[in-house]
């Protein structure tokens, strides 16, 4: 190993220093570099369609109507009670509170923290989550204690022929 | 057949041809590459052609940070790849030769390449195609070896490449009388 830098002429073959055109690497420090680049480069176009989805989001365009489903008759939900239902899909738990005589909300009821399901306490009129102890406020859903910083996604509400129905899903506020 | 330039110094007759027919080299932008320098200037008019002579290990390539000049198989170290050099001008200061140009508008260096374009087919470079003296030769090391034998001539007196003078001729001629130091009167 001691001569190995002394030859002449130098006798080398590897990948940091290489001065015969036949020795050329297919992937030398240069192209490595630009295959980096390029690669960041694809990242960077394939994230744009969350831009995309983003952008409709916030442009609106996402006030998406779901099918009514009916929560419960307004005969069996007594005033400061709770029901839990299941809106827009079948995996997103939600609860129903109806806090006077005319007025209901609801909220997707996975908490903003780590998705535990909020429940409704009757007799502190708040909604808690049972994991860290956060608590919203019932009539906005905005996060009064604990962990959760933002608010339970509101769901719109309509009152008809008897019924309750769930109609939209406020969009989520980050 | 793998052939090398060969410069035979003494027969240079400072014409400057080589540095022409570098310039006017196609892809050479009007530039030489190689240089015609006087031996002893103010002293005699012997001049002396150099390009560059192609190191087995070239002090420019070793001190290229981008590795942006190559050795090519047939032994020429090349001009600095367009796409690596970056300007620094390491192999200028390198080079003992002082071969290695430097092109400030382009941040580029460039420097004789043995025309590799046209001797990698077997071409002669074009300094060598156009030297009228035979200074620059493009020879087999067979005729390499031919050249540097040495034969001497006429009891020592001189010293040849060749068994025989060169334009050696049959017809013996006088030196004219002045020539010789003495006066003929007939």
């Amino acid at each position: 190993m001691s001569d190995r830098n002394n030859r002449v002429p130098f006798d080398e073959d590897n990948y940091t220093h290489n001065i015969n055109r036949n020795n050329e690497r297919m992937l030398d420090r240069r192209g490595f570099m630009k295959t980096l680049a390029g690669a960041a480069g694809v990242f960077a176009i394939s994230s744009l369609p969350w831009g995309a989805v983003a952008a409709k989001e916030l442009l609106g365009l996402g006030e998406k109507e779901y099918p009514h489903q009916k929560i419960v008759n307004v005969k069996d939900i007594a005033i400061g009670d709770s029901v839990d239902f299941n809106f827009p899909s079948e995996h997103d738990s939600a609860i129903l509170i109806r806090l006077s005589d005319k007025r209901y909300v609801a909220y997707q009821n996975a908490c903003t923290h780590l998705r535990c399901p909020v429940y409704w306490v009757k007799e502190e009129k708040e909604m808690v989550c049972p994991c860290h102890h956060g608590k919203f406020d019932a009539g906005t859903g905005a996060p009064t204690a604990g962990p959760p910083r933002r608010p339970l996604p509101g769901i719109q509400v309509e009152v008809s022929n008897g019924g309750v129905y769930a109609v939209k899903v406020k969009r989520y506020e980050a | 057949m793998k052939k090398r330039l060969y410069i035979e110094l003494e027969n240079c007759i400072g014409c400057r041809s080589c540095l022409a027919a570098c310039t006017q080299c196609g892809g050479h932008e009007q530039r030489n590459r190689n240089y015609v320098y006087d031996v002893n200037p103010h002293v005699n008019r012997q001049t002396m052609p150099l390009m560059c002579l192609h190191c087995e290990n070239p002090a420019c390539a070793r001190s290229c940070p981008a590795q942006a000049i190559q050795i090519h198989e047939s032994g020429a170290v090349l001009s600095a790849l367009v796409e690596k050099c970056i300007g620094c001008q390491n192999c200028t200061i390198a080079c003992p030769y002082g071969i290695p140009k430097f092109d400030e508008e382009q941040n580029l260096m460039y420097k004789c390449d043995l025309c590799i374009d046209r001797t990698k087919d077997g071409i002669p470079p074009m300094c060598a195609s156009v030297c009228p003296s035979n200074t620059l030769q493009w020879l087999t090391e067979g005729e390499i070896e031919k050249k540097q034998e040495q034969h001497n001539l006429d009891n020592g007196k001189w010293v040849t490449s060749m068994p025989y003078l060169e334009g050696a001729t049959n017809v013996k001629v006088n030196l004219p009388g002045i020539l010789q130091g003495t006066e003929k009167l007939f």
